[in-house]
């Protein structure tokens, strides 16, 4: 590493004509205080220069005492510094990976930061770390301006949902993740604190070469690698913490659902219900506090010939639910082998195997469950609410009876590779990734009688086995060259990529009771068994190529172009082609900015790309014969065997594009402390696919994929970025923001608008048309209560409404309530993203925060939409509810009938919330003290994560990602996310 | 590395390259695994039956004999009430006291439930004719499917009047462009359907044991009678009731309420019913339906849900000493038909009552596994059908035999009640045959739409006090408001809605 300056001293610096006066100093690492060995230092608008020595001093002839000093160093922020007088000039260099990452990874390859024409985010390990966390996506959260992370649930072990620039626009607009090469559509297997840097690829100059998966980003996590000539580093790092729900949701009490209850039924049902008192909470029979831990042991190193990087880890989480757990051990071998001049070889290899347990589904039965029943009657049995209608179970029954239910993961995901350099310029490289899991379930539910509808007559023991293979292989070659103003680095390549999947179960009854070591499948009675299985796969062949031109180390120039074939299309519709260009401007190295001290770093980039997604179903074109459809005829009553197609299929499916424009501005100022990035996107995707919703005459029992709409995403993502030492304190803010807004630029040619987001009383929630955004919450607009009878004759009715219910507005005026007074009630989708950090180290304490926050979005609280006298309501309608004349105008009288339950304004609420996502303060131990003892670094921390929101919502935290960007933003009843507190210790020998 | 080592591994890397690029078509060319697809289907006799049977499977679903369809049909009549505790289901209510609007979901339910029925129709009626096959077992099954269309088409067009007629798989451009047709035009498709059956199906007699419940041409029959009813077309109906009767291939079962017991299924008195089988509990469900849990006694026994409650309007209709009203109705303290156990008190329901024609003996229960079939059309059903229409042309004398033949098996050895009807009277006479159709057919599902053809709907649930009953609007129900939603308003609603 230490040649590269010596070998750029030599093309920069001319030996000095005359000597002239002397100017001397030191080079120390900013953060260390260590001498740095090797740094250029040059004279500006002269021919003189040096480098330090070996303990960081240099001694530098220069012409006046006014000139400006450059020094340079590989991995270092570059710093110019004039004399002003002076003849001793110490200088401390702030490490580059600390600012800006020199090196970014890209699709197929790394570029140097400078070089980049794309949008790339980038976070590092130490950010990663600190979410205590199961999931690489969760510690993504607030991170990068144009990346949005909502918790798919708070169940233990459970990713993310991630959407980078805009609800995506799609039906499944979860980007691609690359993992050390390997092409996959999750990375649950990834133990976050393997990661060395997760790479967000935003526009489509970076996610083109990716093609007909690049449409909705892509995600680079590269794991941690030894480094050559890097001394053997043993680290434990280690933390335990515990996790509880972040809120309540207030519901109505005992008394307040007897007294309900009451004035629903009109007569005195509950003839004392103050003497009910608060009842069950029964949120407090499903949730619990739970702890969560991880373990991790590493070691990394390496010699010029052999790197190294072995990790393992095991992690812990029970969940806030009860009856849920997960467990997980992984194990890492990256190793790197150069085996001569021309050839080397390597491998990242991971094995994950998880256990889990899985609470059953209690989520809505936990809210909805009359409060006026205790766990167990008086005679021990579950209590049975069915008074209140089949709908409910008692959800401690449930957690009681339905807990056995297990799975068990093992998952190999590894690439290994080989480079074989050819000639001095060009690089061949050949990458087989594959990616191998096996998963089990095991669920015995034993016979219990709750109710008429929360019963099991039978035992059951059901196994379930999939196993998913997927393997990828790609060959690329690469030229890389410089010349005196220019650097090319061209890439072809051809890769082929095959997923299949095969799964199958059985089952049996019988099993002699309560003995849980008899619970396989041979202890069951054999004449009672049933078994099921399936299969499914696809394939992808594709080829591509980029050209990265650097002309005069400022004028950047992109062009990719990948060509994908896929097997879900029909051979008609089976390539798609996707071109992407870009052009970058680094004007700080331009001869006019010379002079300024501003500007560290100022670059201007704009691209321009086309991108596909092809997520959808495996075959879509296909219609499908289910067979399972008996009928039955004759005395003996015979299961004849029918079979039919059930769900219709498209034929003339095609692939979704999205063509993207981006713009943006790269800075780096005032030596680097402060730092911004700005991009400008605007993005149109076409021909989203979609499982079109079609009207029930139709008679399909599923809805076909259609291409279905064109849609828009433009927005602003902002990147600030203030670092600085002062003293012995540096400390660190930052601040992302992201707009977007998302308008529906075209719809099928057969549809004006598309309905979706059921409700469970009959309803569409949202309503998508030209001109909206995606998904926009449709309904009546509640203009007040019906007071008394003279309201009722006054203003225009939906039907039999009564004193107390509803009056939803006239819209048109035509004197009655129709769907034509329907209104648009707010998007689901955030208008602002925003994310706070601050940070600082002194003295061995380090200090960070996260903050993050969305604004301008609506939810709807679908699960609220419940009659009353079925389920309980939520405290505020207790609270407001109209109980006479006068009492209410906005929430409506007791009911279990009539039309409040009609999709309208009153359950459609507020959506932003802001969130202390994480908050840690932590201790290294003097290395002085602890190198006595052979430890390098010592550091022990306090971790806090979702410990305060703010949000107006009066359910859990309002983060619904929705099956589709039809559907987003609608409150079904959601596992919450917990908050936890942790402590943890990081040692490395 | 020597020379022939570095030109050698790249080359065979190409090579392999190369190699995969050369079966790439193959390599993308991927079928569903371990499905027949529409593609592959219908090939052989075989695949044609199984096409036809999968019409005959939707029957026995939820949405199409599950609490919805109670609901639109029982419930809402006056023969029944909600039923089970106050609180379940309070959608039902909405029905049972005409609160409801367009998005109450029992309308989506039906209204999905037997347009699968036409869908499963239409694609065996288009497929089927292609497959090389013995022609007159092709036939046959071509004219089971149109059977089933257009008994599903009737059950629609006496709910919601005016639909769309769809006859043959739609295609994509098709899903959102239909508009509702008038209901003649309905009507003609069903009576073309059913007159097309005729011709090919045989009589139940001429079936094997083993297909025993598939569609026939009593069945044919019986339905085009009650099309003609509907209709008003009552020299037709006639025709068609007498065939049936003259076929000699019914009878009325000696006892009454055997005929909703296991020993009447596909009996002598059967014209159409659904086959429904209960199996244990490894493979329960394939075979079953929801309809006898749903109306099963709720509370001890635990049977069921307790829907569907016989209404004290109906219960006081009976003649005096009527065996039917027995037959019909389990009352708390009474012994189960089978002597199993006594129905207890349960407090949570008012007014305890349930059907005892959805009372099934002892099976192996679990959630939806109905054993019993679901009777569409009986023979005393079409009896009635006949006097009817006999008295409506002016046959009153005719029609007495027939009435009689009903009243008299009714009565059985007990010559002290349900004398026979000896008026000729013709308004009398069909006031006689419209109490006998209620007291015979109570609880199957038929009232409602009786109540519908002889226009006394709106009078019956005025009578009975529902005063949210809208004359001219209630006849019909919505069309179910996520159909008006999907097609952008081309669903036109009905009147009122």
């Amino acid at each position: 590493m230490k040649l590269f300056p010596i070998l750029l001293l030599g093309l920069l610096a001319h030996t000095a004509a005359t000597a002239q006066l002397r100017v001397v100093g030191r080079v120390s690492d900013a953060e260390t205080g260590e001498a740095l060995i090797g740094v250029t230092i040059a004279v500006q608008g002269a021919p003189m220069g040096t480098i330090s020595d070996a303990e960081g001093r240099y001694a530098l002839e220069v012409p006046d005492l006014n000139a400006t000093l450059i020094f340079t160093y590989t991995g270092y922020v570059e710093q110019q510094v004039a004399l002003q007088g002076r003849t001793s000039l110490d200088v401390a260099l702030v490490p580059q990976s600390e600012v800006i990452g020199e090196i970014v990874v890209v699709g197929y390859g790394s570029q140097r930061k400078s070089d980049l024409t794309g949008a790339v985010g980038t976070v590092k390990t130490r950010e990663i770390e600190r979410i205590p966390t199961a999931s690489v996506d969760q510690a993504l959260q607030g991170k990068i301006a144009g990346v949005y992370v909502v918790p798919a649930s708070g169940q233990p072990g459970a990713g993310a949902v991630v959407r980078i620039r805009g609800t995506g626009t799609l039906n499944n607009a979860n980007p691609l993740y690359v993992v050390d090469g390997m092409l996959l559509e999750d990375a649950s297997f990834v133990n976050p604190q393997d990661v060395e840097s997760i790479e967000v690829l935003k526009d489509a100059s970076a996610t083109a070469i990716y093609g007909n998966r690049g449409a909705n980003g892509v995600i680079i996590i590269t794991t941690k690698r030894g480094k050559a000539g890097e001394r053997a580093a043993i680290a434990l790092n280690s933390y335990y913490g515990t996790q509880a729900l972040t809120r309540k949701i207030p519901m109505a009490n005992a008394a307040q659902f007897a007294q309900m209850y009451n004035e629903l039924r009109g007569q005195p049902f509950f003839p004392d219900p103050e003497a009910l008192g608060a009842g069950t909470n029964w949120q407090d029979v499903t949730y619990r506090q739970a702890p969560i831990a991880s373990v991790q042991l590493s070691a990394a190193g390496g010699s010029d010939k052999f790197t190294y990087n072995i990790a393992g880890n095991y992690f812990n989480q029970s969940g806030i639910v009860r009856q849920s757990e997960f467990e997980r051990v992984t194990l890492r071998l990256n190793n790197e082998y150069r085996v001569n001049r021309t050839v080397q070889l390597g491998h990242n290899v991971s094995f994950a195997s998880a256990n889990s347990q899985n609470a059953p589904g209690v989520l809505l039965s936990t809210l909805w469950m009359p409060p006026i029943y205790a766990e167990r009657d008086s005679t021990g049995r579950f209590s049975d609410p069915t008074f209140f209608g089949t709908a409910i179970g008692n959800p401690a029954a449930d957690l009681f009876y339905k807990s056995r239910n297990f799975s068990r993961n093992n998952r190999l995901v590894g690439t290994l590779y080989g480079d074989l350099k050819l000639g001095e310029y060009f690089t061949f490289r050949s990458n087989f990734g594959l990616d191998y899991g096996i998963a089990r379930s095991r669920y015995y539910e034993p016979v219990f009688e709750v109710s008429v509808s929360q019963r099991n007559a039978n035992d059951r023991l059901e196994l379930g086995f999939n196993e998913n293979r997927s393997w990828l292989w790609e060959n690329t070659l690469t030229f890389n060259r410089e010349w005196k103003h220019l650097r090319l680095n061209a890439l072809a390549g051809y890769t082929a990529q095959e997923t299949r999947f095969e799964y199958f179960g059985a089952s049996r009854s019988n099993f002699p009771a309560g003995i849980d070591e008899l619970l396989y499948l041979s202890a069951g009675n054999d004449t009672t068994q049933l078994n099921y299985g399936g299969a499914g796969e696809w394939a992808m062949v594709s080829y591509l190529g980029r050209i990265n031109l650097t002309l005069f180390e400022r004028y950047l120039l992109t062009a990719s172009f990948r060509a994908d074939g896929s097997s879900r299309f029909s051979p008609k519709n089976r390539w798609g082609y996707f071109p992407s260009f870009a052009v970058g401007w680094n004007i700080a190295q331009e001869a006019f900015m010379a002079n300024q001290r501003l500007f560290d770093r100022l670059k201007l980039r704009a691209s321009w790309g086309v991108v596909g997604n092809d997520k959808t179903q495996l075959y879509p074109s296909f219609g499908v014969i289910q067979g399972n459809l008996y009928a039955i005829f004759g005395p003996n009553e015979a299961l004849n065997t029918g079979a039919t197609l059930t769900t219709l299929s498209n034929p003339d499916v095609r692939w979704e594009e999205t063509s993207q424009t981006d713009v943006g501005l790269e800075m780096a100022l005032l030596n680097g402390r402060l730092s911004a990035e700005v991009d400008w996107y605007h993005r149109l995707t076409y021909d989203i696919l979609y499982e079109l919703p079609i009207p029930d005459y139709v008679g399909s029992a599923g809805n076909p994929v259609v291409n279905v709409a064109d849609v828009r995403n433009r927005g602003w993502d902002v990147t600030l970025s203030w670092r600085d030492t002062r003293g012995k304190v540096s400390y660190n803010l930052g601040a992302i923001f992201s707009t977007v807004r998302n308008e529906v630029v075209e719809l099928d040619a057969r549809k004006s608008e598309v309905r979706a987001a059921g409700t469970a009383q009959g309803d569409f929630a949202t309503r998508t048309i030209v001109g909206r955004s995606i998904g926009e919450f449709y309904g009546f607009q509640v203009a007040g209560i019906f007071q008394n009878a003279d309201d009722l004759n006054r203003y225009p009715r939906l039907g039999n409404e009564k004193p107390g219910d509803f009056r939803y507005e006239d819209i048109n005026g035509d004197g009655k309530i129709t769907d034509a007074d329907k209104v648009f009630l707010g998007s689901p989708i955030p208008r602002l993203t925003y994310g706070f950090s601050a940070g600082f180290e002194w003295a061995g304490l380090d200090f960070a925060a996260d903050f993050f926050g969305v604004q301008g979005n609506k939810v709807v609280s679908a699960w609220q939409m419940a009659r009353f006298g079925v389920y309980n309501w939520h405290q505020r309608y207790y609270e407001g509810r109209w109980t006479g004349e006068g009492t209410s105008n906005s929430v409506p009288r007791v009911t279990n009938g009539g039309h409040n339950y009609r999709m309208s304004s009153f359950y459609v609420q507020d959506g932003s919330f802001f969130r202390l996502r994480s908050i840690v303060l932590g201790y290294t131990l003097p290395p002085s003290l602890t190198k006595r003892v052979g430890i390098q670094r010592a550091r022990f921390y306090l971790n806090g994560t979702n410990l305060w929101t703010r949000q107006a919502y009066d359910g859990y935290s309002p983060e619904f990602p929705g099956s589709s960007v039809f559907s987003a933003g609608v409150d079904y009843g959601s596992y919450p996310i917990a908050k936890t507190v942790s402590f943890g210790v990081d040692v490395t020998f | 590395m020597n020379r022939l080592a570095r030109s050698f591994i790249p080359s065979l890397l190409l090579l392999s390259t190369l190699a995969v690029l050369s079966c790439q078509k193959d390599f993308l060319d991927r079928k569903p695994l371990g499905q027949l697809t529409y593609e592959n289907f219908f090939q052989n006799a075989e695949q044609a039956i199984q096409a036809t049977n999968a019409v005959y499977n939707q029957f026995r679903s939820w949405d199409c004999v599950g609490l919805p369809y109670l609901g639109c049909t029982d419930i809402i009549s006056d023969d029944a009430d909600k039923g089970s505790t106050p609180n379940d289901a309070p959608y039902m209510l909405e029905l049972d006291s005409f609160t409801f609007d367009a998005t109450n979901i029992a309308f989506a339910s039906v209204w999905r439930g037997y347009f699968r029925v036409v869908a499963r129709a239409n694609i065996a009626i288009s497929e089927i004719p292609n497959i090389d096959m013995d022609a007159a077992l092709r036939a046959r099954l071509v004219g089971e499917c149109k059977f089933l269309r257009a008994y599903a088409y009737l059950l629609l067009v006496q709910w919601f009047g005016d639909l769309p007629l769809i006859t043959r798989p739609l295609t994509g451009d098709e899903y959102y462009a239909q508009e509702r047709q008038p209901k003649a035009v309905i009507y003609d498709q069903i009576e073309r359907d059913l007159l097309e059956a005729l011709e090919v199906l045989p009589e139940k007699s001429q079936y094997a044991a083993a297909d025993l419940g598939r569609a026939t041409k009593g069945a044919a029959r019986g339905l085009l009678t009650k099309l003609y009813m509907v209709k008003k077309d009552f020299a037709k109906a006639e025709q068609y009731a007498l065939e049936v009767i003259n076929s000699g291939q019914y009878s009325l079962l000696p006892r009454y309420s055997d005929n909703f017991l296991p020993v009447g299924e596909n009996g002598a008195e059967s014209v159409f019913e659904i086959g429904c089988v209960a199996l244990p509990a490894p493979i329960a469900g394939p075979g079953a339906s929801p309809y006898n849990m749903i109306q099963g006694v709720r509370g001890v026994p635990n049977l069921g849900w307790g829907f569907n409650r016989p209404s004290d309007n109906l219960v006081a209709s009976y003649e005096p000493g009527d065996p039917r009203r027995e037959a019909t109705v389990i009352y708390v303290g009474e012994v189960l038909p089978d002597g199993s156990t006594i129905v207890q008190d349960n407090p949570e329901i008012i007014n305890e009552r349930y059907n005892q024609k959805a009372w099934v003996p002892a099976h192996p229960g679990l959630q939806d596994n109905g054993p019993g079939n679901i009777r569409i059309l009986r023979y005393a059903d079409i009896l009635l059908l006949a006097a009817e229409a006999l008295n409506e042309n002016g046959k009153a004398s005719q029609a007495l035999q027939y009435l009689n033949q009903v009243r008299k098996r009714a009565r059985g050895t007990n010559n002290f009640i349900l004398p026979d009807v000896t008026t000729t009277d013709q308004a009398q006479l069909r006031e006689r045959i419209y109490r006998e159709r209620r007291a015979e057919l109570a609880m199957e599902q038929h009232r409602w739409f009786d109540l519908l053809r002889w226009g006394r709907a709106a009078s019956v649930m005025q009578a009975l006090g529902k005063q949210f009953f809208v004359p001219g609007k209630h006849e019909l129900l919505p069309i179910p408001q996520s159909e008006i939603d999907l097609t952008e308003g081309r669903m036109r609603q009905n009147p009122g809605y």
